[in-house]
């Protein structure tokens, strides 16, 4: 689990982080979301996990310090459950796009099954005709 | 023999698993606010993205069906229907089709007011000295027809358009005579301060149909403190321009609009009253524009954009009051996001789109021929950045305005779905990029979204639009709906604008 609890200088708080539960990549996100208020600094803490020093730009008090660190590790979770999503659905999200703007009928899927009306069909003077469609 | 039915589950299967379709969340008051790639929300409780991502959420929920309809997921009990949730992502990117629908023709920079927020105007400039000439204004309409789009609107501008009034006439009828020939819907529009408006104008607007839209900043104090004018009578001529306007044109055909100043930032009841007590039945609560102070440092921009947010809220809250004792009007801002959020549409508004309105929906026509991105992008120019001037319409075709170096720049930071911050934010099917805007305030096109005013602006509307959705007052509902109905059902404004 991530660790928040090294180091309370008041005007750093400090995020150890083990990387198998949230990617580098999320703690960089999580980052650029603090970086109007905070530097910060990411460096690797051993082989499994990573440390996040984040400095504050102004003065803040201890209290507002232990707040900064429980919302970073919030965000940071936070980013690894979206890797987890995109992990997921990147593909069918690429498609999706592609289908969007797509010229009309490119990649436009053929509707399954049969479909049509078989007693109208029968009807060679009937006014109705849904046809069958083709089956491959 | 006794006879029996088969139990439920042969009928309606359960589904054996399920899989992702792409969403973005974010947390929201202890909620989980979901939302897919075409803009569809839902709010879940705690811990249920978890649930999906681990495959344990129960698939004979109500919540599971709803997640279902809404297509965040599909099962091997139905098909994934991608075909109808790409139309729905298509009809959200509607805007790109169809190439340039906005043109504003700057006819002149002369202009007898001195608004603080104004950056362009010339007051003392001799007649045709920063008037457009009738070469340029021939050569602009070429520009405009090559446009793809089959619905154009010109809107005049300036300065003061009507101190130019000649170049107006000028323009109109062959703007649409060339509109006739191609066979494309042309709307004008003059935006003007009504302050010199004769009644032999109207009756040119009326027989030609141009509307015109004007500025009302709010009760005279205000308005004459915003826009000076010799004579300190900005409010009274705008007024009477307006009342002239309204019996020559119709009220369909004058419309209002106001700017937010920091003066504005303590009376957004009274401004709001002003235009109900005028009858219009609709007022933007536009945001501060940073373009005539260029506001460079955070603390500043911070400062100001939370005073803006505070005005919104509390000027929503009484249009809604207003609403809700029969008077209709419209909060257009609201409107607008709350089409994107609550039906499959995009938006005409450049400033929320993605990729950028700038170019792409409107081009700008200075009176010298210069071509712009954005009505925004020539004031920055009035300020010598010329960043955002796409060329010339004496030398350039639609082709080299578009591939353009400064065109090609400004599209590369376009798109919210590839800028940091924006790309894995939840609220990006309804906000924008305006590379403009993080340009004139930040110095980069691309923008830094943790302190980006557009970025805090947008977010804090946005969830304050979701915190009145997610309460569910039904009345505020049927007022959000009503005002949608408006817009859908109107290309012309309605008859009581």
């Amino acid at each position: 689990m991530a660790d928040p609890s090294v180091g309370r200088d008041h005007s750093k708080a400090v995020v150890r982080v083990e990387t198998a539960l949230v990617s580098i990549d999320a703690l960089m996100k999580t980052c650029y979301w603090f970086s109007r208020d905070f530097s910060c600094g990411i460096e690797r803490d051993g082989e499994d996990a990573a440390r996040v020093v984040l400095s504050a730009k102004d003065h803040v008090s201890e209290d507002q310090i232990a707040s900064v660190q429980r919302e970073f590790l919030a965000q940071a979770m936070d980013f690894a459950l979206r890797e987890r999503i995109d992990a997921r659905t990147s593909e069918i999200r690429d498609l999706l796009l592609a289908k969007a703007f797509s010229e009309a009928g490119v990649l436009e899927e053929k509707p399954s099954g049969k479909f049509g009306d078989a007693i109208e069909e029968m009807k060679p003077d009937g006014m109705f005709k849904i046809l069958s469609n083709a089956q491959r | 023999m006794a006879r029996s039915f088969y139990a439920l589950q042969e009928f309606a299967p359960a589904p054996k698993h399920f899989s992702l379709l792409p969403f973005r969340f974010t947390r929201f008051s202890e909620k989980e606010l979901l939302v897919n790639e075409a803009g569809e929300f839902i709010f879940v409780a705690e811990g249920t993205i978890r649930k999906l991502l681990d495959g344990s959420i129960d698939v004979t929920s109500g919540l599971y069906r709803d997640l279902k309809s809404k297509q965040f997921l599909y099962d091997d009990t139905s098909s994934p229907l991608l075909d109808l949730l790409a139309t729905k992502i298509r009809s959200k990117f509607n805007h790109i089709y169809g190439g340039t629908k906005l043109h504003i023709f700057v006819v002149t920079l002369r202009c007898e007011h001195s608004c603080h927020y104004c950056q362009v105007s010339r007051q003392t400039a001799a007649r045709g000295e920063f008037d457009m000439s009738t070469t340029t204004a021939d050569r602009a309409i070429e520009l405009m027809m090559a446009s793809p789009s089959t619905h154009l609107t010109l809107e005049l501008q300036g300065g003061e358009p009507l101190l130019a009034f000649e170049v107006i006439r000028y323009i109109v009828p062959r703007a649409k005579k060339a509109a006739r020939i191609r066979r494309k819907h042309l709307d004008i529009v003059v935006t003007t301060n009504l302050a010199c408006i004769t009644d032999e104008m109207l009756v040119f607007f009326r027989d030609e149909e141009v509307k015109v839209s004007t500025s009302l900043d709010g009760p005279a104090a205000l308005h004459n403190m915003n826009r000076p004018r010799p004579g300190n009578d900005s409010y009274e001529r705008a007024i009477e321009g307006i009342e002239r306007s309204r019996s020559i044109l119709g009220s369909k055909n004058v419309a209002a609009l106001m700017t937010t100043t920091l003066a504005s930032l303590d009376y957004v009841k009274e401004i709001i009253d002003e235009y109900v007590n005028r009858d219009f039945h609709s007022i933007f609560l536009r945001p501060i524009s940073p373009y005539g102070f260029a506001v460079k440092t955070k603390h500043r921009t911070g400062y100001e954009m939370q005073q803006f947010l505070e005005f919104y809220k509390e000027g929503l809250a009484h249009i809604l009051e207003i609403n809700k004792r029969g008077f209709r009007l419209t909060e257009v801002y609201s409107q607008i996001l709350l089409s994107k959020i609550l039906t499959p549409f995009g938006t005409g508004y450049v400033d929320l789109q993605s990729p950028a309105g700038e170019a792409w929906n409107v081009l700008v026509y200075n009176y010298n021929g210069d071509v712009f991105a954005s009505d925004e992008s020539r004031m920055l120019a009035e300020m010598n950045d010329l960043t955002f001037r796409l060329g010339n319409v004496h030398r350039d075709t639609r082709r080299s305005l578009f591939t353009s170096p400064a065109a090609l720049k400004m599209f590369g930071a376009s798109c919210n779905q590839a800028l940091a911050g924006c790309s894995d934010c939840a609220f990006q099917p309804y906000c924008g990029a305006d590379p403009i805007y993080h340009h004139a305030t930040q110095g980069d096109m691309y923008g830094n979204r943790p302190s980006s005013g557009f970025c805090a602006r947008n977010m804090e509307v946005i969830k304050h639009l979701f915190s009145l959705i997610e309460q569910g007052d039904p009345i505020i509902m049927r007022i959000f709906w009503s005002w949608l109905r408006i817009q859908n059902s109107r290309n012309e404004p309605s008859e009581c604008d």
